[in-house]
């Protein structure tokens, strides 16, 4: 190697070193800089209310700089002449390197080349690039380590938000959420139900627009329930309109009324009877026998959890007694049809001395036949609703059981088309199609079609009585479907009352069920139709009962009070006291006195003293239940802040003591 | 002889110069130091000190070393420019004709000691302009070419100004460095009063004569210089150019004007020297920074505000040699 090449590779040695500590100090500089701007944004972020994505932009800005300055840092190649230079100045050799590989690279300089190229070569040999750049860590790196510690210590520090910006965020993830509540309920009530008339179909569509609206831009609450307020707006009024047909209003009151059977028909009452009886076998007909079962096995599990000392000749005898009286409920059981499977395993378990094994098929064979009881009610109920069905045309039509009625219809039309037809039957189609004329009267056209079918059947003209019914069948199921579309309506309403109570109340939508219809489970019914938003099957407090909405909230419905005519209705009583019958001529004494109610937080509540004798007779109702629902409506009336906030602490406890 | 062998002779005539100069001198290396770079490099001194420090002895001790002509002026402001070029006069030849012939002034010789410059009239001052800088004088119409090597060391008082002139700028710029000579220190005072109150009078050799100190001037100039120092030495006389881009600050603030291109040339030929008197082959920043204060002090002419504030050229210097980087990516020139 010529001293000119060792010079050179020298001084490549030096470049590739220096090259490494420009890259170890631009990670430095780089990571100084990314580690600045991320403290500077995230200490503004925890006093100032900066969006997430700021945190994020922030972090990508860091890591772009860090990268920029391991960029920068590696990216100077520099030339052998300057590394040279470099050389010379760090070194003090007197700027030897450099001149020397000058002067080689130039054509004419005789001697002096080769003097200064051996002179440089001999001063090169003491070239170490590692003693020269050693790799310590810079002064701007610990500057970096300080930065970034600050920001990891900064993450431990809790963010400051003023009051009116969390409840601003709230509100917009309220909303949101609402508006994603809102939509999904639409379109899934769509698609089960879908409105047959366009107006309905639209103003559906509206509101899944406003929901979808709602669920992705970010409105403040005063935006999102103005627009709420504008779509309800418009679809109260079309469902005013539609709610102003007279035809529809028998319908109606029967939806209302208790087990009402407006959409049931004969044949679908029995179909579900049928498979609640296979579910139930014998157990169907003794309701009280299966509570009776459940409470001896109750007692059964608190004798289990309360057995003495396993090991004890007296806990082996009460379990022994135990499994010998869980043996009797089991054969019971399985005489009504049934198979308790937890209780055969508790059995086993207690014989096998598991107790907690035993506790706990105890408790799934409670379940179960607690399951079984609910079922057996249920059939109980549809045995009610099947006997208020109408026994001909003119029961079902006064009734307003147009479901059953256009059954009856059809099942007429085909009768009077076969050719079969005995004059009994025409006689008793005849009779009973005069029968249905006055209550079809109520229905618009179809007590006049009926009334033209009597009089062509009369007449002896089979076809064009046939034709009358068939065009009475018909408006019955225009009627249905108008009804339908009012449904409709009144669920989008629904959901539209419900979203502005959410926003305004800044609860979840789930929290704001409290008009909800528990039977058609907020998806619409007469049920729930015309009482008033608000009176659900439960008999749910409605607008404005201890609430605090504002003019601009949900209490805003309270103009469609009037809607419906529900003069004729005959409520059940549905207060959560139990069954108890109040006779009417009820002592005096046990008339509660009025007292004012005094607002006095912190105090005692004012209590209400009851006079006379406790109430005599037996309670109907398992207590229980009686407590269980007690404490439901308690829930609801405590979510709903129908209770003094002063108060609803000693509320709640009063009502958790009772399950004591 | 190869150019390491006349490196070699540099070397040793170097140390035998300042070896010899030594036995009479007693300190000041800095001075003599600057005068051999000056006289190396081929160009004049200007000795500037109060009397009795040894200027005239330096130089007359360094005609002595050296094996040229040697002449002395004593300037006085009725010295006239014929009595340092020389004149025509009417002689009489031996055939008893009359004709007019050339006296030599004592200029004509290798090494001219101007002494106390500043003391002769700008007249006769300016007589040894062409002289300095073109190597030849112009009497009686005739242009006279004076012998090679031809060196002025030139001195002057600072004190006792009255009835001098100083000496114009252009001539100033002539000059390749300006010394100033200091006082000596205790022990350089005694060493000068013992070689000086005794009988014992030192004796000097002769180094080099004419010839060899014009074939070493040659090797000077030889002395590569990378392309970075060079642009050093420009941007260095460049800052000095006050109101301009590439001027240093203080430039700026404290002078009327700065180094002309000779201060540029300067730098690099004292460079060089130095460098070889280092022993080094090339040409090196610190060399370029060593020589600055006197290759450019009697180059740069303070404004009136640097006068008022007792600012020195030296002052400057030191700033602007501070100020500009020794390494830079472009050179404004």
């Amino acid at each position: 190697m010529s001293e000119l090449q060792f010079i050179e590779s020298a001084l490549k040695r030096a470049s590739r070193r220096r090259r490494l500590e420009g890259l170890w100090r631009g990670f430095w500089q780089g990571l100084l800089a990314g580690a600045l701007v991320w403290l500077l944004v995230f200490a503004v972020f925890k006093v100032l209310p900066l969006p997430a994505w700021s945190l994020i932009a922030a972090g990508i800005a860091g890591v772009v700089l860090l990268l920029a300055g391991l960029l920068i840092g590696a990216w100077p190649k520099t030339s052998l002449l300057a590394t040279a230079r470099w050389v010379d100045d760090k070194q003090h050799l007197q700027e030897r390197l450099s001149t020397a590989l000058e002067v080689a690279s130039s054509p004419a300089t005789g001697n002096w080349k080769n003097l200064l190229v051996a002179d440089a070569a001999q001063h090169a040999k003491t070239l170490d690039p590692r003693r020269l750049l050693p790799l310590r860590l810079p002064g701007i790196g610990r500057w970096a380590l300080l930065i970034v510690v600050l920001g990891l210590g900064l993450g431990f520090v809790p963010e400051y938000r003023s009051k009116t910006h969390l409840q601003q965020k709230k509100d917009a993830a309220n909303i949101r959420e609402t508006g994603k509540q809102l939509s999904e309920f639409t379109k899934r009530y769509m698609e089960q139900r879908p409105p047959v008339m366009e107006p309905t179909q639209k103003a559906m569509e509206t509101v899944a627009e406003l929901g979808d609206k709602l669920g992705k831009a970010t409105l403040t609450r005063s935006e999102a329930l103005r627009d709420l307020t504008s779509v309800t707006d418009r679809l109260s009024q079309q469902a005013k309109e539609l709610g102003q047909n007279p035809a529809i209003k028998p319908l109606e009151r029967a939806a209302r009324e208790p087990g009402g059977t407006s959409s049931q028909t004969p044949e679908s009452l029995q179909q579900q009877m049928q498979a609640l009886q296979k579910s139930l076998g014998d157990a169907a007909a003794n309701p009280d026998k299966l509570g009776k079962m459940k409470n001896d096995l109750l007692k059964a599990q608190q004798a289990l959890s309360n057995l003495p000392d396993k090991n004890s000749a007296a806990g082996k005898a009460a379990r022994e007694q135990l499994a010998q009286s869980l043996s009797e409920l089991a054969k019971q059981a399985r005489d009504m049809g049934q198979s308790l499977a937890g209780l055969e395993e508790a059995i086993q378990a207690l014989q096998n001395n598991q107790t907690d094994l035993a506790l706990r098929e105890l408790q799934t064979a409670l379940d179960d036949l607690e399951k079984l009881r609910d079922m057996a009610k249920a059939m109980q109920q549809l045995q009610q609703q099947a006997a208020k069905l109408g026994k001909d045309l003119a029961e079902q039509l006064k009734n307003g059981q147009a479901q059953a009625a256009q059954q009856t219809l059809q099942k007429m039309i085909e009768q009077l088309k076969g050719a079969n037809l005995s004059q009994e039957q025409l006689q008793k189609i005849m009779e009973e199609v005069s029968k249905a004329v006055e209550p079809g009267s109520q229905y618009g056209k179809v007590g006049e079609h009926l009334k033209n079918a009597a009089g062509q059947l009369q007449k002896g003209q089979k076809p064009e009585g046939t034709q009358s019914l068939a065009e009475a069948a018909k408006e019955l199921e225009k009627l249905m479907q108008q009804m339908s579309d009012a449904e409709a309506m009144m669920a989008a309403l629904e959901a539209l009352e419900r979203a502005q109570m959410a926003i305004a109340m800044c609860k979840s939508w789930g929290e704001c069920n409290g008009t909800g219809c528990g039977a058609c489970n907020g998806m619409g019914c007469w049920m729930c139709m015309g009482k008033g938003r608000g009176w659900g099957h439960g008999g749910k407090p409605g607008n404005g009962v201890g609430t605090w909405a504002d003019d601009t909230g949900w209490t805003y419905f309270s103009d469609d009070m009037g809607r419906w005519d529900n003069s004729g209705i005959q409520r059940p009583d549905m207060d959560s006291r139990g069954h108890t019958d109040r006779p009417d001529d009820l002592n005096p004494n046990l008339v509660p006195d009025k007292v004012r109610g005094q607002m006095s937080p912190g105090g005692s509540m004012p209590s209400i003293t009851l006079k006379g004798v406790s109430i005599k007779g037996q309670s109907s109702v398992q207590y229980e239940e009686a407590v269980a629902a007690a404490q439901a409506e308690a829930q609801s009336a405590l979510n709903q802040d129908q209770v003094p906030r002063a108060y609803q602490g000693a509320v709640r406890d009063y009502f958790d003591d009772l399950k004591k | 002889m190869s150019t390491e062998q006349q490196i070699q002779s540099f070397r040793q005539t170097w140390e035998a110069l300042r070896a010899e100069i030594g036995k009479i001198m007693v300190g000041h290396t800095d001075i003599v130091d600057g005068t051999l770079f000056a006289i190396f490099a081929g160009g004049h001194v200007l000795l500037e000190g109060v009397p009795g420090l040894g200027k005239t002895l330096l130089v007359r001790t360094l005609g002595e070393v050296l094996d040229l002509s040697f002449s002395r002026i004593q300037f006085t402001p009725d010295l006239m420019p014929a009595d340092i070029l020389g004149t025509n006069l009417v002689m009489e030849t031996p055939e008893g004709r009359r004709e007019f012939q050339f006296q030599h002034g004592p200029i004509f010789a290798h090494l001219i000691l101007a002494d106390e410059i500043n003391r002769a009239t700008p007249k006769t001052q300016s007589a040894l302009l062409e002289a300095m800088q073109e190597k030849q004088v112009t009497a009686g119409g005739e242009m006279r070419k004076l012998a090679e090597p031809f060196f002025v060391l030139a001195t002057q008082n600072p004190i006792d100004q009255e009835g001098t002139y100083p000496l114009p700028e252009a001539q100033l710029d002539r000059f390749f460095f300006k010394l100033l000579v200091g006082y000596p220190s205790a022990g350089e005072l005694t060493e000068v009063l013992n070689r000086t109150t005794t009988g014992a009078k030192a004796q000097v050799d002769k180094v080099l004569d004419g010839a060899g100190l014009m074939g070493l001037q040659t090797l000077v100039r030889e002395v590569p210089v990378a392309s970075h120092v060079k642009d050093y030495a420009v941007r260095l006389v460049m800052s000095t150019h006050p109101k301009t881009e590439s001027a240093a600050p203080i430039s700026s603030q404290y002078l009327r004007f700065g180094s002309s291109p000779r201060g540029g040339q300067t730098l690099i030929l004292a460079g060089k020297v130095r460098a070889l008197t280092q022993g080094r082959f090339n040409v090196s920043f610190d060399d370029i920074e060593a020589v600055a204060p006197a290759a450019l002090r009697h180059r740069l002419i303070l404004n009136f505000e640097a006068e008022a504030e007792g600012i020195t050229t030296d002052h400057i210097i030191a700033q602007v040699l501070s100020e500009v980087p020794r390494n830079a990516e472009t050179v404004n020139v």
